[in-house]
């Protein structure tokens, strides 16, 4: 089924509205709803022909996917050369667009004819669904489908009768106007009588006046602002934080066993530096960084190391080193654990060393060791503290600001101190009321602290939105945050910062948020890294197994990972842990685009993502690099939005991994 | 683009009080915008959240036959079906249940025909024969409440507003102020008269 | 001599206009429109003006016939598609309707059954057209007629819309598609409407200057606010302003006469929209010397 919106107008037309001009720039737009089998073909050739005959010079010629979206297609815009008519084949909404983006300044040359896409005359403009079915909805803005069985007159019938039948169809109970349509109103006696309903008696004459500009003028209004709201794209997915968001941290039992991976942080695994048999005590290390973009990992507990062994890893989903250590239940702190209160005295480089001998890692769960962050390679002049958490379900952050803003604030000073940054900018999204009212408090005696509280939206805490929504700078393609003089931390780095100087305990616990609709202790957890998922599942869900019809999850339901096996176990990356219902329609990385658009739409980066299911599908990794892969964040958005529920987020990885393999 | 407005509370609630009803709601798009909070709120106060499943995309038969799939025993006691949705969802439903009355808990409205994917403030009501050359990039059928092919009815006020609207532009005064930046008010001149032509609607269901 | 003959022989003329009743009681209108026949020359028959339901201009205008009065027998898109609007035009000529004035119409919402669908299929330039194809003996759709009207088809033209160019391309347009006369929105503001007319001359068609009386300030500012190219000048509205109640008409006929006194040298005549008060046109037009 094709449901494309435009063809290019007849040729003599063509020809009339291309005469008298010398040169030509030509755009098209890539179409949209069409199941997307092949790259879109170039659909200027006819144009390209005649105006070749015209002697007409094409300076240039392009194809955009989607044109109607203003924030993508402006940008290619204002790269075109001045002064050279523009004609465009598209849509009308493209070709409005256009010619209002130049608003007079340039001719603007109209190549196509949209499409009706009724086949009534009386509704004159039907909505077909997102899902390209057979149904329609002329929008009459007066539902008749209860009296006629859920067929709908306006639409089905030739002439929109809404009071029964106009005697026109023929013996087999065809259309008048076209014998390969049903009677609609035969159609609906059929329905009626199979539910033994009786047609309705009423006589029902339509209102034509429900049209309201007011209504059009807000809710475009509306849908254009949340879009552009902060930063481009993104989404409102349902938030469901009111499951856990009043409960307070609450310390996790720690279990008889651990099983603790050398792999915590992005960069190459810790070195092992014990073996079994060895007897360890909470907070000693146990893994060494190897390298500079590495990290540290610790004991979480005091004990006896009984295997070092390969487990399913809960990030990669495939086995890595894990030490496994039994619980002795004492407690016994290592003697590297103690507090160092003057540690302004020391010198930058020592207590970056310490920091990263205390395995701090970036907790809001992208895991990048704080060590590298703290030796920015350009100047910075801002720090950003990100409290967004704009995963829903999760709270961890949430009630760590609420129970430990002191804390995060000391935290924060010993950043400040490393990084010599003037400005402090701490965010934190508006539906955590409790938390800015928190850092309100606190913040009135710490002037160089400002607090934004930017509108809930998904993915604000990944660190380039965040950035663009607080300080408005973009971080350029492939770059870093030191790029445009920002440095972001989470609140519970800067937490287990805290922890790590004025207590000296490493990162061997962390909050996590349980939650799930089956749950039977929900709530904000301490909870020691290595505990296994199983313990967590028996103590939150009492269960000991995944039941088949739910998903778990760690980290939120946008980017959290799917967890197979429930002994893997808690790492300095698990935000949450997520026991939600499966829908019956789960994703698949064969479902075929629709090109319906939304992906695109919604994606944060400003990225296609849908040339990611067409050739992740056809494994053409080169062509994904060339759409710009890399530079997707895996915040999930496209995936959540997806009309036609492709896992587009595995097909990313996919793409990533096999195009890192081939160079 | 539509939009989607509750029906009547009378009307709903002459519904969902029986007994044996079971609610679908669409997670709506952005075609299509549905007021989820306030159907949320009416169900809650109904005590009937429980006999509601949550769709993503009703519209998609194949999906959402999964999902009937998996209410079977729900739906096979229910006399009734409510669908939250816009029409096209209704009437999925519907034709996937033909045996159960389905009525709709919304009324859809048409918003001045299309607005591309991500809602632009220009509007294309897919007419088929597309103006837009002759009128500065500004079409004629969404801008004048009239649809006017020819120039303005004359109704305007002095500020240019529309005599159905004082909200909105006259369509032609607009379109006659881009062709004077365009420098092409000649095309104005031209003693063309254009007329639509309907047949395109009626045959303009990709048959060909 | 007919409407056509006279304002082709020069004559400055005058229509009056007759608003059809909601409802079946049209004889008084007519009555009232025989009381001034010696003066008017051509009756303008409305079109469910304002978009209000009311008894139709074809059967009111063939009534004015078969009392000897001339109708101008309005027309608008608002309410016919094509075919009726064709079907329409044949019925008027049978019976015995020439004078045809086309127009768009407001739109349904402003009336009083504004859920009513508005058509709008076709609008007052391609209606034209299909007037004059009508006249040349084919439908819209290239059809053949067997029997073949004969029409004579004004428009009309609102002097005082801004931006004023897109009005005088407009009445081109119209003129192209077949309009032999023009009756203009009402006229306040004579200095305007002279630069108007230097404009409108050359094209030749006669223009018909339209004259609404006032009936009160209020309704000057009114239509000041609300009706598109009416411009009361203030100098009209004190005037009203400061008349008793009872002396309303006599000032309002006053401006009526010193308009259309204006207009004598600048246009082919006048056309008089009394919008209720039929009974003063005979004094209007004494007023004003005819």
């Amino acid at each position: 089924m094709d449901y494309t919106k435009y063809r290019i107008k007849a040729e003599k037309e063509v020809r009339e509205v291309i005469s008298n001009i010398n040169n030509l720039c030509i755009i098209w737009c890539k179409k949209c709803f069409s199941e997307f089998k092949e790259e879109p073909a170039d659909e200027c050739g006819k144009v390209v022909e005649v105006a070749r005959e015209l002697n007409i010079e094409i300076i240039e010629c392009r194809g955009i996917d989607f044109l109607c979206n203003n924030h993508l297609t402006g940008k290619v815009l204002k790269n075109f050369k001045d002064n050279i008519p523009l004609a465009v084949i598209s849509c009308g909404i493209g070709i409005q667009f256009v010619s209002n983006f130049f608003n007079g300044n340039r001719k603007v040359l109209a190549l196509a004819d949209s499409l009706p896409q009724s086949g009534n005359a009386t509704s004159i403009v039907g909505y077909h669904g997102i899902a390209l079915g057979e149904e329609k909805c002329a929008a009459c803005g007066q539902c008749y489908l209860e009296k006629t069985g859920g067929i709908c007159p306006v639409v089905s019938c030739a002439k929109s009768l809404l009071n029964g039948p106009c005697g026109g169809a023929n013996k087999d109970g065809k259309c008048e106007v076209n014998k390969e349509l049903p009677c609609a109103w035969i159609e609906i006696y059929k329905r009626l009588e199979k539910q033994k309903k009786l047609m309705d008696k009423n006589i029902d004459i339509r209102n034509y006046n429900i049209f309201s500009v007011e209504e059009k003028v807000r809710y475009v209004k509306n849908n254009q602002e949340r879009r552009k709201e902060g930063f481009y794209g993104g989404l409102y997915p349902l938030e469901k934080k009111e499951l856990t968001e009043t409960i307070p941290l609450k310390i996790f039992d720690p279990p008889d066993v651990f099983s603790v991976f050398l792999s915590q942080h992005t960069g190459r695994p810790a070195k092992l530096i014990v073996k079994a048999g060895d007897r360890v005590k909470k907070g000693q290390k146990i893994g060494e960084p190897d390298g500079f973009i590495s990290s540290a990992v610790h004991s979480p507990v005091s004990g006896k190391v009984i295997a070092i062994e390969e487990r399913i890893h809960p990030v990669s989903r495939i086995p890595q080193v894990a030490i496994t250590i039994e619980n002795d239940g004492t407690e016994i702190l290592d003697g590297s654990v103690e507090s160092l209160t003057d540690w302004d005295k020391l010198p930058k480089e020592r207590l970056i060393e310490i920091l990263k001998e205390k395995g701090i890692v970036g907790l809001g769960g992208a895991m990048f060791p704080s060590s590298v962050k703290l030796c920015p390679p350009k100047p910075v002049d801002t720090l950003i503290v990100n409290g967004c958490e704009c995963e829903p379900y999760l709270n961890a952050d949430n009630r760590l600001i609420i129970e430990h803003p002191e804390e995060i604030l000391k935290g924060i000073e010993i950043v400040r101190y490393l990084l010599e940054v003037s400005n402090i900018i701490f965010a934190i999204e508006d539906n955590k009321k409790e938390a800015i009212e928190v850092i309100r408090r606190c913040s009135e005696n710490y002037p160089a602290l400002k607090l934004e509280t930017p509108r809930t939206k998904y993915p604000q805490g990944a660190e380039r939105m965040l950035i663009k929504r607080t300080t408005g700078r973009d971080v350029p393609e492939g770059g870093l945050p030191f790029d445009v003089g920002c440095v972001v931390f989470n609140v519970g780095t800067l937490y287990s910062i805290y922890r790590a100087i004025y207590e000296g305990m490493p990162v061997i616990e962390r909050p996590v948020t349980v939650a799930g609709e089956n749950a039977i202790a929900a709530g904000n957890y301490i909870i020691r890294i290595g505990t296994h998922f199983s313990d967590i599942l028996d103590t939150c869900f009492g269960i000991k197994s995944l039941p088949s019809q739910y998903e778990l999850r760690m980290g939120g339901p946008m980017m959290g990972v799917l967890q197979k096996d429930v002994n893997s176990s808690v790492i300095k990356g698990t935000t949450g842990l997520l026991l939600l219902e499966k829908y019956p329609v789960g994703v698949s990385e064969e479902n075929t685009c629709i090109r319906c658009g939304r992906c695109v739409d919604a994606c944060p980066m400003e990225l296609i993502p849908y040339y990611y299911a067409y050739y992740g599908q056809k494994c053409l990794w080169n062509e994904m690099v060339k759409y710009k892969v890399k530079n997707c964040i895996e915040c999930g958005c496209c995936q959540y939005i997806c009309s036609s529920k492709i896992d587009l987020i595995s097909l990313i990885k996919k793409g990533k991994r096999n195009a890192d393999n081939k160079t | 683009m539509l939009i989607t407005k509750l029906k009547e509370r009378e009307e709903i609630l002459s519904v969902l009080n029986s007994k044996n009803v079971f609610i679908f709601k669409c997670f709506g798009c952005k075609e299509v915008y549905l007021p989820e909070g306030e159907i949320d709120l009416l169900l809650t106060e109904l005590k009937c959240m429980e006999r509601m499943a949550r769709v993503d995309y009703l519209c998609r038969e194949e999906f959402t036959v999964k999902y009937l799939g998996k209410y079977a025993d729900v739906l096979k006691k229910a006399d009734k079906i409510v669908v939250f949705s816009c029409g096209v969802g209704v009437q999925v439903v519907a034709k996937c249940i033909p045996e159960t009355p389905v009525i709709p808990g919304c009324d859809t409205h048409y918003i001045n025909g299309f607005q591309g994917l991500t809602t632009q403030d220009v509007d294309c009501e897919m007419c088929g024969q597309c103006w837009l050359n002759l009128t500065g990039g500004i079409c004629p059928i969404t801008s004048c409440s009239k649809s006017l092919l020819n120039g303005p009815c004359g109704g305007a006020n002095k500020d240019g507003k529309c005599e159905v609207n004082k909200d909105m532009d006259c369509g032609w005064v607009l379109i006659y102020k881009r062709l004077k930046l365009l420098g092409e008010e000649e095309i104005l001149k031209r003693h063309s008269v254009n007329i639509r032509d309907y047949k395109l609607i009626i045959n303009g269901d990709k048959k060909e | 001599m007919n409407f056509e003959e006279k304002l082709k022989s020069g004559k400055f003329v005058i229509t009056s206009e007759i608003g059809p009743p909601k409802g079946t009681n049209i004889m008084p209108h007519i009555e009232e429109a025989e009381h001034i026949k010696d003066k008017v020359d051509a009756f303008n028959v409305t079109d469910l003006q304002s978009s209000v339901m009311r008894l139709g201009s074809l059967a009111t205008s063939h009534l004015l016939i078969e009392k000897g009065l001339e109708p101008v027998f309005q027309m608008t898109c608002r309410d016919r598609n094509r075919l009726a609007l064709q079907s329409d035009l044949l019925s008027a000529a049978v019976l015995g309707i020439r004078n045809v004035l086309i127009l768009t119409g407001d739109h349904t919402v402003l009336g009083d059954h504004p859920d009513a669908k508005p058509v709008f299929d076709l609008d007052s330039i391609s209606l034209l057209k299909v007037v004059s194809d009508l006249m040349k003996g084919k439908d819209m759709a290239g059809n053949e007629l067997d029997g073949v009207p004969y029409f004579f088809p004004g428009a009309v033209v609102s002097p005082g819309y801004e931006p004023q160019e897109l009005q005088i391309i407009k009445m081109e347009k119209k003129i192209e598609a077949g309009a032999k006369f023009f009756q203009t929105q009402a006229v306040y503001d004579l200095v305007a409407f002279e630069k108007f007319m230097e404009k409108a001359s050359k094209f030749g068609v006669p223009v018909l200057g339209g004259i609404v009386l006032l009936k009160s300030a209020g309704m000057a500012k009114f239509m000041n606010e609300n009706v598109a190219g009416v411009n009361v000048p203030e100098r009209y509205i004190k005037m009203m302003a400061e008349a008793d109640k009872k002396d309303r008409p006599k000032v309002s006929i006053q401006i009526a006469a010193e308009l259309i006194k204006g207009m004598k040298n600048l246009c082919s005549g006048i056309h008089i929209m009394p919008l209720g008060w039929e009974k003063y046109v005979p004094d209007v037009l004494d007023a004003s010397g005819f």
